[in-house]
């Protein structure tokens, strides 16, 4: 036994000092590698800003670790640039095979390798990246979707409007991922969007409201305002503060109606919108709302009040009785001015 | 044999059977947290935190800031909030009735201005004297109220919060500037799913902190802190990650974590009848949420920090591990309706049991197991050779975990950039187990005492605030 404990002991000395040994040899080539790739960057930017102006630079012979590098810089620049810079950014990923690598490594084994391709893509400005990506918002890895929504957002990919949608509703994807991919794709998506409204389940409907009301403008209020008569709540709350964000002051009517909407979350929306397009005729309303809802819509009717209409929101709190909401409303807008 | 020698060759048989079950639950996890880690480092890339923090999708967090007689630090850790980096969040400061100058420094450094906030009145709490807005910061607000403790602060705060997630943040811990989004990112995610989530806590003795940031991350001076530097590393990323990933987090650190409101208000709110109120709380939504069989995940997330300061000398650090160890054994007595129950799963199954055997019985064994084995050497009923081997051999195995946990933070995070402070983790990880182990022992055996005595309180805090580089004092982070 004496015997073993001395062969265990040997063991657990020797995986200690190996470990040490590991930590002290890998911060060294971490430290040298850091180095390296600094250099190389610093040393490739005046190239990749020509390629970015102009396109057509001859390029000099590169190593793989200076290639590497060259699409590191690239593929930042890939997002902060558009039109021309950006199909020139295209071009050499393209040209020099990064595309048909990235693809490649898409289909790797190690879901780790197929997130970071994915990834990689969405900085290649490269259209015959898309199918593909569409493909990896399937992959059975949750990180390989999540990149693949993400370089879709970034790719302005129509075609993954309505997946993401699906995707973000039913859970598949990280919510923040697929719902900045959207946003990433911008305000073409809005007639795709608009789409899903009419037959598309309660739920997606309801996150397309919430996505035209960030990328909508005026022209889109008509139909939002129609949906705060829907049978799902999910769909009326989002349609509110849709509206909110467009500041459609044509449904104001519709808004003042939905503040009697049985619903709280629905009543806390419609006062935020109200608020936001800052209609004086809905003061009383919100006044009514601040003074006998729940917690929460009233507390949102007061915010509402404080920005439609200020003198209302002095008239109401001073008549007799114990209105907390109107009481802070009134604090707050007097600290605040 | 006499019913002595007996009971020492038996005790001493006990107390190597725990050693060798207890090192072998430590070694899966460290199998568990590398795999994790690991796997986070690689997803961080695609985690989408930036995204997260320019979409207006986002749901708003309330901060929660417990405070009683802290104006060393209050303006500094309050600062640290304010520029903490998310979309939309609001911090609540909760004075709960300081007797020093908390609310006049709050009130000088921020231009407060007497308001009538209106509060929920879900949870119940000691009577709140006034409320504050800030004229320079509109999304501060001070609640001054009578003292109840941290934890009736805390549901003070719950009452107050007007967003649906809050984060739970000690007066003196720095949370860095991504922290929040970092540790909410799992909610944001699923937002069906994740009701709770914890960040790493990390030991600010020694770092440079300026304008309420940590700027230069460094070893603390003293041996005690710095031995405390590897407890810490291996506590959060391996025990942590390691429960994490078991679905059975049973501790969210009360300097950061974050909940949603609406759950932990229907649960009852904080406990103001433990001193460990952070356990208690999680122990009481894993139980509150399998009792409806409700799917849901507490989640452990191993890079987004809050910097704490830790105690530099004997007595605060016993006073605050005994009374670490009092809330650990009030939570899990409180609810022992959930051990080896299969209503509740792994949980009840696996997790409770072993925080009972390993965090509870654990220390009892090891200390009575020590003069045990040496009294059984010495009456010749084990060979001296072989506790000086088996000795060897557990001195090295603390040694090997030690070691593992910091290849883990070194591999993945490395947040001591300077080679001298890495040899210097290893060495101390090397010599934990000579005199540090046994006396963290000690004081949990004694906090088991004080249970059993109903002795309670938190003890004396002694603080020079974060403001001051390197800190001193002590802390109340977990």
């Amino acid at each position: 036994m004496i015997d073993e404990l001395g062969w265990v002991s040997g063991a657990l000395a020797l995986l200690s000092l190996l470990l040490v040994c590991t930590l002290a040899g890998r911060r060294v080539t971490l430290a040298r590698a850091e180095r390296r790739r600094l250099g190389a960057e610093e040393r490739l930017r005046p190239l990749a800003l020509a390629l970015v102006d102009g396109g057509s630079v001859p390029l000099p012979p590169l190593t793989a670790h200076d290639s590497r590098a060259l699409a590191v810089v690239l593929a930042r620049y890939a997002r902060q640039v558009n039109g021309a810079a950006l199909a020139y950014i295209g071009d050499f990923f393209e040209g020099h095979g990064h595309v048909a690598r990235e693809l490649s490594r898409l289909e790797d084994r190690r879901a780790w390798r197929r997130a970071s391709a994915a990834h990689a893509l969405g900085g290649m400005a490269s259209e015959r990246a898309i199918p593909v990506l569409l493909k990896a918002l399937a992959d059975p890895d949750r990180d390989v979707a999540a990149a693949a929504a993400r370089s879709l957002g970034r790719l302005r990919a129509l075609e993954a409007v309505e997946p993401l949608v699906y995707a973000l509703v039913d859970g598949r994807l990280p919510r923040a991922v697929s719902a900045q991919g959207l946003l990433s794709i911008g305000p073409e998506a809005v007639p795709r969007l608009r789409d899903l409204l009419a037959e598309a389940p309660a739920q997606v409907a309801a996150f397309a409201v919430d996505l035209i009301g960030l990328l909508g403008d005026a022209t889109n209020a008509p139909e939002l305002t129609v949906l705060l008569r829907d049978t799902s709540a999910e769909v009326r709350a989002h349609a509110a503060r849709a509206l909110g964000r467009l500041g459609a002051e044509e449904a104001a009517d519709e808004l003042r109606r939905a503040l009697d909407d049985r619903i709280p979350f629905v009543r806390v929306n419609a006062a935020h919108a109200l608020g936001a397009i800052g209609d004086v005729s809905a003061a009383p309303a919100l006044a009514r709302q601040a003074r006998m809802d729940g917690f929460d819509p009233a507390e949102a009717a007061a915010r509402a009040l404080v920005r439609v209409s200020p003198q209302v929101l002095e008239a109401v709190a001073a008549e007799p009785g114990n209105w907390p909401h109107l009481d802070q409303a009134v604090d707050l807008a007097r600290i605040q001015a | 044999m006499s019913v002595l020698e007996h009971a020492l060759v038996v005790f001493s048989l006990i107390s190597f059977g725990y050693f060798v079950l207890l090192n072998a639950v430590y070694l899966v996890f460290t199998g568990i947290a590398w795999r994790r880690v690991t796997y986070y480092r690689r997803a961080r890339q695609f985690s989408g935190a930036d995204e997260a923090f320019a979409s207006p999708l986002t749901p708003p967090v309330s901060i929660l800031l417990p405070a009683f007689n802290e104006e060393a630090g209050i303006v500094e850790s309050v600062r640290s909030l304010l520029a903490l980096r998310f979309p939309e969040l609001e911090v609540i400061v909760i004075n709960d009735g300081s007797t020093d100058g908390t609310l006049r420094r709050l009130a000088d450094g921020f231009d407060l201005a007497p308001i009538r906030k209106a509060t929920r009145t879900t949870l119940p709490t000691a009577p709140i004297r006034g409320s504050y807005a800030s004229r320079k910061h509109r999304e501060l607000w001070v609640i001054d109220k009578e003292n109840g403790g941290k934890a009736d602060a805390l549901n003070a705060g719950v009452n107050a919060a007007r967003y649906p997630y809050f984060c739970a943040v000690d007066a003196d811990a720095i949370l860095e500037p991504d922290a929040l989004l970092h540790v909410a990112k799992p909610i944001l995610d699923d937002p069906d799913v994740v009701v709770a989530t914890g960040g790493i806590v990390r030991i600010a003795n020694g770092c440079r902190i300026e304008h309420g940031q940590v700027v230069d991350v460094a070893l603390p001076r003293s041996r005690l802190a710095t031995l405390q530097v590897v407890e810490y590393l291996r506590a959060f990323l391996v025990g942590r990650m390691g429960w994490s990933r078991l679905g059975c987090l049973l501790i969210i650190s009360g300097a950061f974590g974050v909940f949603q409101r609406s759950l932990v208000a229907v649960a009852g709110g904080y406990s103001t009848t433990t001193v460990g109120e952070d356990v208690e709380l999680v122990v009481r939504l894993h139980r509150y949420l399998r009792e409806r069989g409700e799917a849901y995940r507490i989640q452990f997330v191993p890079d987004p920090v809050a910097w704490t300061e830790v105690p530099e000398d004997l007595g605060s650090l016993a006073r605050q591990r005994r009374r670490w160890q009092r809330g650990l054994a009030e939570a899990l007595w409180r609810h022992k309706v959930v051990t080896l129950n299969p209503r509740y799963g792994v949980f009840g199954l696996f997790a409770v049991p072993s925080f009972f055997l390993i965090e509870l019985v654990g220390p009892v064994i090891e200390l009575i197991g020590y003069p045990s084995v040496i009294a059984g050497a010495a009456l010749g009923y084990l060979s001296l050779t072989f506790l000086v081997a088996f000795s060897v051999v557990a001195i090295l195995v603390g040694a090997v975990l030690s070691v593992a946990a910091l290849a883990l933070e070194e591999f993945n995070f490395r947040r001591y950039k300077r080679g001298r402070e890495a040899a210097r983790l290893v060495a101390m990880s090397l010599v934990e187990n000579l005199g540090y182990r046994q006396l963290a022992t000690l004081w949990r055996v004694l906090a088991l005492v004080d249970v059993a005595r109903r002795r309670g309180g938190w003890g004396e805090v002694r603080r020079r605030g974060l403001g001051y580089a390197p800190a001193r004092g002590a802390s109340r982070g977990r």
